[in-house]
């Protein structure tokens, strides 16, 4: 399953171009408006409730029509306005200059441009602004978040980043698995043996599934989320699943937050809802559902208010209307009880790669 | 067992002695105060009433700076005012209620009185004598060292001297037990504010702890003098009317022998002796040019039928209209002698209408402001009283007919203001300017009112901002150009102030904000006798409420426009700050050399930008 080099990097460096023209236009249409001794404006599509919908055929949150303008001549706008232009020029610099930067060095480099942020949550929220403005996610713009998720598995990239441009590794050389980070992300997927892609939400299983060789017995590339999936591993989870053709499968906790994590996997969230390209519609939640808690005896913890209080919010949601999502939330509801990943633990150690993964694989080919 | 009781008479020195809590002399904290006050208040007065800009000099010091408060204090208050004449110097400081008698005129207390006291308190506390120093001429001074005989109300003087000086003015210097730990706050806040209700003075106070206090003068223009007024019928109750019918009686003039050289002139009988049938003759041709004392005495002798040389043995005790006879004392003879005065004698009337006084019209015109005779004839009217019958003889349900008619009757004239002696707007704005050095102040002084026939007049001041502290709303109150130091808690302008909705002004209640509230009255209501806090009448809290909205809305006004003007800088500034980096980052993007031409947007701010969120 491989791909033609020179198709790869045509298709990054299409995506690359584009972007900066976009960039390059919106800048122009600023400098023409003060040339004309107008005050320059941005159409910020609404992120607020009331503009998320559910769109059913793309199968994920998407945002409404309403967009807010953004306008120099408001001066109440004028600063996050300036912060807005401030934050294009430093993305076209990074992706000009093939440099990538973090949320928080977003933060402190506007300093050095008199661009004064009262703080880094004001600096992130400007950041999803452009980000719907452009309709390109942040990585796009070589600006990428602390949280770091790992994957492990044959799955043989290339790099683009300078300095490793064409350079290759296969993600199954080290034991402890690879960062999803920048050079990663904007790695090319080069060939794959493996059949499965499988999503965990945690560190310490992710260790002893490599331990335990799933990836060999599974043929599988395995993904630690980290808890919820970064938007970078969201979106190698996306591309494993398009370009490679992997069916994505995901183990959470047995409790609404690890159901709400495959959700996302599966479906986006609202946050992200002005961006594409980060949901595998096809993804399957395969455990720990409600149901095996009571089928494979697991020892469990009893719920917190906050706990039951998510899933009545979880319930209104039009995504949990169906299926297992639906199924699996009453259940919970029910039992008012949760158990954890580690739970299988009380069997063996690898009761849960021997037992339960087996299993749950053989169940997902018939979801 | 019988109960033999004694009644004797105390001495006004005496009464006041047991009376000293209501003077203000209850402790040596409060004591000190109000000495101070008593002192500095003279002093002012003496000033204003000759139109000389004062120059007051206060000293407290401590007889022995080593000892515990309370402790020996010695108190000076000196001034540049007319002085005083020196044979007036012991009656008027070692006399309880000399001079104390008031006409109807704003000033700051009635002279002597409160002086007095404090001399007497520092008498009964150290043993020490007053020393007055009084020049009226800038020449000669006159030093008297004095103490009070209290039983006898009288003065003793132990030491009189004079001496060569160079100022005019009076200088009062007395010891007293004091406790400035405690008191000084107090008196370094009314020196503060006495400063600031008088600004054309010149005030200094040395404390004892060797601090100066300097508040100079600020304006060169003192307010015009009050005038003494007649009261307003609605302000008098029966026992002034009564007071006032035994000031409009005609004495019955002493038959000395001043008073016989005067008939004698008048008659031009100097030099010539005549008998009693002559004397009267010579009366009966003269009568039309001659003065009433004498027309007085001549009635008296008719009835006597005495001549000159007789009429001065004799002392005159009562004239009794209601038996027709009177009685006088034989000085040669050493006996009470009655003769009778036959109502057919063309004298009688002359007597009766000496010792009955003036009829009711004339008392009514005479007697209070701005009545006229036809106002008169138609309160008589309205009273049910008859407009000739003389005052003197009215009885006691005819006194009180008449004082509830002056009450009730609602067609005399408003009070008469002239007798009120405001600050004036100018020198308030300049005091209030120099004392806060505020961003904002302004002044207005309402046009006199009156409550129950007193006239009054509101001056108010509002500051704000510039070097006043914010936190809380600071109110300064005076009557009569006197700070008002003590139970601000109950008074009618702290009331007026916190009944204020200053979110209609749009003024925050921790604003840094002074008010200034000056009650000018021939009588403050004051509600206790200490004379701090004023009672909450109707009409002087409509004045207060009126003259402070006034001044809310002229500051509301202010801020508002210094809003906008703060908005307009805050505005230019931020586009200066922004639309060059707007331009820097756009030339970039666009991928262009030159940067746009901005600048003139900058230029036009103005009227380009929406001030609205």
């Amino acid at each position: 399953m491989s791909k033609p080099k020179n198709n790869a990097e045509k298709v990054a460096t299409a995506k690359r171009d584009s972007l900066m023209e976009l960039l390059k236009m919106e800048g122009a249409k600023i400098y023409n408006d003060l040339e004309k001794g107008q005050f320059p404006q941005f159409y910020v599509p609404s992120r607020s409730v009331s503009n998320i919908v559910y769109d059913k055929k793309l199968r994920q949150y998407i945002l409404g029509k309403a967009a807010g303008l953004r306008s120099s001549r408001n001066m109440a706008q004028l600063r996050s306005f300036t912060q807005l232009i401030w934050l294009a020029f430093f993305a076209n610099r990074l992706i000009q200059e093939k440099k990538s930067s973090t949320l928080r060095d977003i933060y402190y480099s506007s300093q050095a441009f008199a661009i004064d942020f009262e703080d880094q949550p004001e600096s992130d929220n400007i950041i999803v602004d452009l980000e719907a403005v452009l309709a390109r996610p942040r990585e796009d713009l070589h600006i990428f978040p602390e949280e770091r998720s790992s994957v492990f598995g044959d799955l043989t990239i290339e790099y683009t980043v300078p300095g490793y441009e064409g350079r290759r590794t296969n993600l199954s050389d080290h034991p402890d698995g690879y960062l999803i980070g920048p050079s990663l992300s904007t790695a090319e997927l080069v060939d794959t043996s493996a059949e499965l892609v499988i999503a965990i939400e945690k560190g310490g299983l992710f260790t002893r599934f490599v331990e335990e060789k799933v990836d060999k017995k599974f043929k599988a590339i395995i993904i630690d989320t980290a808890g919820q999936a970064p938007r970078s591993t969201r979106n190698l989870l996306k591309r494993l699943n398009t370009q490679m053709k992997l069916p994505v499968v995901i183990l959470t906790d047995g409790d609404v937050y690890g159901e709400h994590i495959a959700m996302v996997i599966k479906s986006g969230s609202a946050n992200a809802a002005h961006l594409r390209e980060l949901t595998v519609p096809d993804a399957k939640w395969v455990g720990v559902w409600a149901s095996d808690i009571e089928k494979y005896k697991l020892p469990t913890i009893p719920m917190t208010e906050s706990d039951i209080k998510r899933i009545y919010d979880l319930q209104k949601d039009p995504r949990y209307q169906e299926g297992i999502w639906k199924k699996e939330l009453e259940i919970f509801l029910k039992i008012k009880r949760k158990a954890e990943l580690e739970a299988f633990s009380k069997y063996g150690l690898t009761n849960i790669t021997d037992k339960y993964l087996p299993e749950k694989l053989e169940l997902a080919k018939s979801m | 067992m019988s109960l033999k009781e004694t009644f004797s008479q105390i001495s006004p020195s005496e009464f006041f002695y047991r009376n000293r809590d209501l003077a203000g002399f209850s402790n040596p904290t409060r004591s000190l105060y109000t000495a101070v006050r008593e002192f500095v208040e003279n002093a002012l007065d003496a000033c204003d009433q000759r139109g000389i800009l004062p120059d007051v000099h206060l000293i407290i010091k401590a007889v022995d700076p080593e000892k515990p408060d309370p402790k020996p204090y010695i108190l000076t208050v000196k001034d540049n005012g007319p002085g005083m004449d020196s044979k007036q110097i012991p009656l008027a400081f070692g006399t309880v209620l000399y001079g104390s008698k008031f006409g109807l005129k704003q000033a700051r207390g009635m002279f002597g009185l409160g002086a007095t006291m404090a001399i007497l308190y520092g008498q009964i506390t150290t043993n020490k004598p007053v020393v007055v120093s009084s020049s009226v001429d800038g020449k000669d001074s006159h030093e008297y060292s004095m103490m009070l005989d209290i039983q006898k109300n009288k003065p003793v003087i132990m030491k009189h001297t004079t001496k060569e000086t160079g100022k005019k003015g009076l200088n009062v210097s007395i010891t007293l037990e004091g406790d400035y730990s405690k008191a000084g706050a107090k008196i370094r806040d009314y020196v503060y504010q006495t400063s600031l209700i008088t600004p054309y003075a010149t005030i200094t106070f040395d404390d004892p702890k060797g601090e100066k206090f300097h508040y100079k003068r600020i304006v060169d223009t003192m307010p015009s003098p009050p005038t003494i007024i007649k009261p307003h019928p609605h302000g008098v109750d029966v026992e002034t009317i009564r007071r006032m019918i035994v000031d409009t009686h005609y004495e019955i003039p002493t038959l000395d022998n001043a008073m016989i050289e005067k008939v004698r002139k008048e008659l031009g009988l100097a030099k010539k002796n005549l008998n009693f049938e002559g004397i009267m003759q010579r009366a009966e041709k003269k009568w039309a040019s001659l003065s009433r004392p004498v027309r007085v005495i001549i009635a008296l002798m008719s009835f006597l039928q005495m001549d000159f040389d007789k009429v001065m043995k004799i002392r005159i005790d009562d004239v009794d209209l209601a038996n027709k006879h009177l009685t006088y004392w034989d000085f040669g003879e050493s006996k009470s002698v009655m003769v009778d005065m036959p109502k057919s004698s063309q004298y009688y009337k002359q007597l009766a209408n000496t010792v009955a006084g003036e009829s009711l019209v004339t008392f009514l015109t005479k007697r209070f402001q701005r009545i006229g005779p036809s106002t008169a004839n138609k309160f008589a009217e309205f009273a049910s009283l008859k407009p000739e019958k003389r005052i003197g003889s009215f009885t006691n349900d005819e006194l009180v007919q008449l004082s509830d008619s002056l009450q009730k009757y609602e067609d005399f004239l408003s009070p008469d203001p002239t007798c009120l002696a405001p600050l004036g707007e100018e020198p308030l704005r300049k005091g209030i300017q120099q004392f806060f050095k505020p961003d904002f102040f302004d002044v207005i002084q309402r046009s006199a009112s009156a409550y129950s026939g007193f006239p009054f007049v509101v001056e108010m001041g509002i500051a704000y901002g510039g070097e006043i502290p914010s936190g809380k709303i600071n109110v300064f109150r005076f009557a009569n150009r006197i700070p008002l130091l003590y139970d601000e808690g109950s008074d009618v302008v702290l009331q007026v102030v916190n009944e204020t909705d200053w979110g209609r002004y749009k003024i925050k209640n921790d604003s840094p904000l002074v008010i200034v509230s000056h009650i000018c009255s021939t009588r403050i209501p004051y509600k206790t006798v200490g004379k701090e806090n004023v009672a909450d009448r109707p009409e002087i809290e409509k004045e207060l409420k009126l003259a402070l909205q006034f001044l809310l809305r002229k500051l509301s006004a202010y801020m508002s426009k210094r809003g906008l003007a703060e908005a307009e800088k805050k505005r230019s500034n931020l586009y200066q700050k922004y639309l060059p980096l707007i331009a820097q980052f756009a030339t970039e993007l666009a991928g262009k050399s030159k940067e746009p031409d901005y600048k003139k947007m900058i230029k036009d701010l103005g009227t380009n930008v929406e001030a609205k969120e």
